[in-house]
């Protein structure tokens, strides 16, 4: 699992069906690459989060591996700051 | 998933069997690297789409043993990339058009 930051919300209305409802959320990495992650937990632009990569993402959105996600947010870090994050 | 800006459609006739069903797309990650992807979903070259790797590129591209390693899963309705790009050349632009009025 990785550490992300949430950067900000992501719309994509036109997608496959079984994407379905399921919210998204672009995040950064510590040196600023940006991906796109599932994100069931509720997130926030801002919030340190873990994230699950490969096929354990598609474990984590559902519990099932009906989503077919390969970046899924697992949980937000209560405490991180920028500094620790860089070191 | 990964962000990519679509470049256009990618045509291989001779292909193995189970690349059938979709058609193949160029597409760009925002460093300008170049792959190919899978697009179930019917995009326009121009396009700012969200693709799946690992996996979920082959369950997107419609069942679990598709040979796909990256597929379009969704188009971003708004993405702010071009829209700074766009921002950043009308600000060329002023700041071009200040200086030769500076000049005049």
């Amino acid at each position: 699992m990785k550490i992300h930051r949430v950067a900000r919300d992501l719309v994509a209305t036109h997608r496959i069906p079984s994407l379905a409802d399921m919210y998204l959320r672009v995040v950064e990495d510590d040196s600023g690459d940006l991906e796109v992650a599932l994100a069931p937990v509720g997130a926030k632009p801002g919030d340190f989060v873990i994230t699950i990569s490969t096929s354990a993402a598609r474990y984590a959105a559902t519990g099932d591996k009906s989503i077919p996600t390969d970046l899924t947010i697992g949980g937000i870090i209560d405490h991180w700051s920028e500094e620790r994050w860089h070191d | 998933m990964k962000i990519f800006r679509v470049e256009g459609t990618l045509v291989a006739t001779a292909r193995i069997g189970g690349l059938e069903l979709h058609r193949l797309l160029v597409v760009q990650d925002r460093s300008g690297g170049k792959q190919v992807a899978v697009d179930p979903v019917g995009c326009k070259p121009g396009d700012w789409v969200i693709a799946a790797g690992s996996s979920a590129a082959r369950d997107a591209a419609g069942h679990s043993d598709y040979p796909s390693d990256l597929t379009i899963v969704g188009i971003i309705d708004y993405w702010d990339e071009e829209n700074e790009e766009q921002a950043a050349s009308a600000d060329n632009r002023a700041a071009a058009s200040a200086g030769n009025g500076a000049r005049r």
